[in-house]
C-alpha cells in the first residue's frame, strides 16, 4: 500500500490548510514570517445595549490597529468580534465559537454583567484568559482564576455615589428603583450599604424588568415616598425614559445611577428629563492627560465619535493583553499568569493593578449632565 | 388614598391603550373567527408612522395621528388581502400559523427599516404637570384617555348605529347568509380590518409618545395583552373587548403598586388561564355554542 489516498474529509481539509499555510511562507519569503495572535471580543454589537458593545469592539479593534502599526511586537494581532445582542445565551455561543472556531489566545469581554456570568464560566473551563471591560456585577469576581475585570464593580459605584449625594450634596431621602438583572441587584446593594454608612434614609425601593417601558406604577410609589434624591440602578434606555416619566408625574428630583449612564443616547432619549443626573464613571473623555488625548483623537478620527468609558476600558484591557502575549507567547496559561501580574499599567482609565480577586484598582470619577454634555465634578 | 387613587389613573391610562388594541383583535374575531397575532406589529407600525410624521415631517399631533392610523390601516387591509384572504376556506390553523408568520415577518422588516435600537418620541406639544385634587397627572396621560374614549365611542356608534356596522354584525353572525342577503362579505371583511387596525395604531402613537420609546419589538408584549384583554372580555364581544382592556390594566397596575414589577406579566397571564378555566366566555360574552 505505497498509494497515498486522502478519504476522510478532515484529512483533506487538513492537507488544503496546510497547502495554503505553505504558500503563505513562500510568499512571506526572505522577510521573517510573523505568528498572527487572535484576540477575541464578544459584546451586544445590535440591539438594545449595542451603544456599549459597538464602543468595546471599537477599543479593542483600536489597541490592535495600534499594536500593528507600531511594529513594536513579536506578533501580528487580529481581532474576531462576536455578537451577543446583550443576550446571555447568545453569548454562550459567541464565546464558544471564538474558542473553538476562531482559536483566541485572550478575549476581551463580555460586555453586560449577565451574559458575562454565563460566557465567562466557559472560557475559565477552557482555561482561556478573558478581561471584561464593563460587567460590573459583584459575582463576575467568583468566575474563577481565568477572569480579570478592568472595570470598578457595581457596588462600589453605587455606594461612593450614594455618599457624594449625602455627604457633599446634602441629600438625605433617597430613593432606588433597580432593573431586576445582575447589575440592578448589585447596585441596589451598593446604595443600601452607602445608606447605612452615610446615616441617611432609604425611603423607597422599587424594581422593574429589562425592556419594561412604564414605569409609572413604581414612579406613583417613589413619589409618595417623598425622595430628595433617585438612583435609577439601569442602563441608559430604561433611565431615559424613566426620568421622562418621573417628571411627567411631577417627582422632580436629582437623578443618579451608574456607569450604565455612560452613553450619549442618555440625553438623546432623556433630553431636559436627565438633566442634572449624576453617574460615576471611570473615564473622563476631557482629561488633559496626553496619553489619555492621544487615546481619545485616535478613537475620534477613527470612529468618528468620542469615546466613553467602555471604549476606554476595553481599550486598555487589550493593550494589558497584547503586552502580556508579546512577554510570554501565545500560550493561554502563560498569558493568564503575566496579566494577573499586571501592576500599574499606564492605562487611559488611571495606573492599572489587579488585585488577586481579578478586579481591576483604579480611579473613580463622577459626572453630571450640564446642558446635555457630561461634566466631571469629583 | 392618594397613591391609590394615582395609580387606579394609571391603570386607567395604560388599560385604555389595551382597550384599543383588543377592540382590533374582537373585531376579527368577531367576523373571521381567527386570532390575528400581526396585531402587535400593526401597533407597532402605527407608532413608527406617527414618529416619523412627527420628527421628520414635523406635522402637529392632530395632523400625525390620522395619518399614522390610515397608514396602518393599510397595512392591515394588505395583511388581510395577502395572508389570510387566500386562505379563508382552509383550516383555521392554516390562516393562524399565516398571521404568525406575518407577524415574524413585520417585525423583521421594521428591524430592518429601522435597525433594533430603542428611539424616543417626542411629543409635538409641550406636556405639562396637572394637579387634580390630590391627583397628579399630565396632559399627554389625559389626552391618551381621550383620545382612547373617542375612538371606543366612535367605534360604539359605528357597529351599532351605521349600515356598514350593521353589515359587520351579519358577517359576523354567518358569512354566506349575509352573502345571500346581498352584503359585499370581502369589502366588509377589509372594511373590519381597516377600523381595527386603525384603532391599533391609535395606540401606538398614544403608548408610544407616553412612554417615551418606539422600538421594532414593541408590539409583541401589548400585542398579546391586547388578545387577553379581548379574551377577558369575551372575544367578539366588543363593549367586552373595551372592559377587558380597563381591567387588565388596572390588575397590572395594581399588582406592580401593590406588590412588585415581577408580577406584572404574570398577572396578565394568569388572568387569561382564569378566564380561560372559568369563564371562557369572558365577561361580557354571550353563552353560545358552537354552532355544528
Amino acid at each position: 500500500m505505497s498509494k497515498v489516498v486522502v478519504r476522510s474529509l478532515r484529512a483533506r481539509v487538513g492537507l488544503v490548510a496546510a497547502l495554503a499555510a505553505l504558500l503563505v511562507l513562500t510568499a512571506g519569503a526572505g522577510v521573517f514570517a510573523q505568528q498572527t495572535v487572535v484576540i477575541g471580543t464578544l459584546g451586544p454589537l445590535t440591539g438594545d445595549y449595542a451603544s456599549y458593545g459597538v464602543s468595546v469592539a471599537n477599543g479593542v479593534e483600536l489597541a490592535v490597529n495600534e499594536a500593528n502599526a507600531s511594529g513594536q511586537y513579536n506578533y501580528v494581532f487580529r481581532v474576531q468580534k462576536e455578537d451577543t445582542r446583550g443576550d446571555s445565551v447568545q453569548a454562550v455561543n459567541a464565546i464558544n465559537k471564538l474558542i473553538e472556531l476562531d482559536r483566541v489566545t485572550a478575549i476581551v469581554g463580555a460586555v453586560l454583567s449577565g451574559e458575562t456570568m454565563t460566557a465567562g464560566p466557559i472560557a475559565q473551563d477552557e482555561g482561556v484568559p478573558f478581561i471584561t471591560p464593563s460587567a460590573t456585577a459583584p459575582a463576575v469576581s467568583e468566575i474563577g482564576d481565568y477572569e480579570f475585570r478592568n472595570v470598578i464593580t457595581d457596588d462600589k459605584q453605587s455606594a461612593q455615589m450614594i455618599d457624594y449625594v449625602v455627604n457633599t450634596l446634602g441629600l438625605q431621602r433617597i430613593a432606588v428603583l433597580y432593573t431586576n438583572n445582575d447589575y440592578g441587584v448589585a447596585l441596589r446593594q451598593g446604595v443600601e450599604a452607602g445608606v447605612r454608612a452615610a446615616g441617611a434614609q432609604l425611603v423607597a425601593v422599587e424594581s422593574f424588568l429589562d425592556g419594561d417601558s412604564d414605569f409609572t406604577a413604581q414612579l406613583t410609589n417613589i413619589a409618595a415616598a417623598n425622595p430628595e434624591a433617585l438612583y435609577i440602578a439601569g442602563y441608559y434606555t430604561e433611565a431615559a425614559q424613566i426620568a421622562r416619566q418621573a417628571q411627567r408625574i411631577g417627582l422632580n428630583v436629582r437623578i443618579m445611577g451608574a456607569d450604565g449612564f455612560d452613553s450619549p443616547l442618555l440625553v438623546e432619549l432623556g433630553g431636559d428629563a436627565v438633566e442634572g443626573a449624576l453617574f460615576t464613571s471611570g473615564f473622563d473623555s476631557e482629561t488633559d492627560d496626553p496619553a489619555a488625548r492621544a487615546f481619545i483623537e485616535a478613537y475620534e478620527a477613527a470612529y468618528g465619535v468620542k469615546p466613553d468609558m467602555f471604549a476606554a476600558n476595553a481599550y486598555d484591557s487589550a493593550r494589558i493583553i497584547i503586552q502580556a502575549i508579546n512577554q510570554v507567547g501565545p500560550n493561554r496559561a502563560a498569558v493568564r499568569d503575566a496579566i494577573a501580574a499586571t501592576t500599574d499599567f499606564p492605562g487611559v482609565t488611571g495606573p492599572t493593578t489587579f488585585l488577586e480577586n481579578g478586579d481591576a484598582d483604579k480611579p473613580l470619577l463622577i459626572f453630571e449632565v450640564q446642558n446635555g454634555r457630561f461634566v466631571r465634578v469629583r | 388614598m392618594g397613591v391609590l387613587g394615582q395609580q387606579l389613573l394609571n391603570g386607567l391610562v395604560t388599560g385604555s391603550a389595551y382597550a384599543l388594541i383588543a377592540l382590533g383583535y374582537t373585531m376579527v374575531y368577531g367576523v373571521l373567527q381567527l386570532i390575528n397575532f400581526a396585531h402587535g406589529e400593526i401597533y407597532m407600525v402605527g407608532a413608527f408612522v406617527g414618529l416619523l410624521l412627527v420628527t421628520v415631517v414635523k406635522l402637529p399631533f392632530l395632523a400625525a395621528l390620522p395619518l399614522a392610523m390610515l397608514a396602518a390601516a393599510l397595512v392591515g387591509v394588505t395583511v388581510e388581502f395577502v395572508a389570510y384572504r387566500p386562505l379563508r376556506r382552509s383550516s383555521r390553523l392554516a390562516v393562524l400559523i399565516s398571521a404568525i408568520g406575518m407577524s415574524i415577518f413585520l417585525q423583521n422588516v421594521a428591524l430592518w427599516i429601522f435597525g433594533p435600537a430603542t428611539r424616543s418620541f417626542p411629543p409635538p406639544f409641550q406636556v405639562s404637570v396637572l394637579q387634580i385634587g390630590p391627583l397628579r397627572t399630565n396632559t399627554l396621560a389625559l389626552l391618551t384617555l381621550g383620545v382612547a374614549l373617542v375612538m371606543m365611542v366612535g367605534l360604539h356608534y359605528l357597529v351599532r348605529h351605521t349600515k356598514t356596522g350593521k353589515a359587520m354584525r351579519a358577517v359576523a353572525q354567518d358569512r354566506d347568509t349575509a352573502a345571500l342577503m346581498g352584503i359585499n362579505v370581502n369589502r366588509t371583511i377589509a372594511l373590519t380590518f381597516l377600523i381595527g387596525s386603525s384603532l391599533a395604531a391609535a395606540a401606538g402613537v398614544m403608548v408610544g409618545m407616553l412612554f417615551n420609546a418606539v422600538v421594532p419589538t414593541m408590539g409583541v408584549m401589548p400585542g398579546l395583552k391586547g388578545f387577553v384583554a379581548a379574551v377577558l372580555g369575551g372575544i367578539g364581544n366588543i363593549p367586552g373587548a373595551m372592559l377587558g382592556g380597563i381591567v387588565l390594566g388596572l390588575a397590572e397596575t395594581m399588582g406592580v403598586a401593590l406588590l412588585s414589577s415581577q408580577w406584572r406579566d404574570a398577572i396578565a397571564f394568569a388572568i387569561l388561564i382564569l378566564v380561560l378555566l372559568y369563564k371562557p366566555s369572558g365577561l361580557l360574552g354571550a353563552r353560545v355554542e358552537e354552532k355544528v
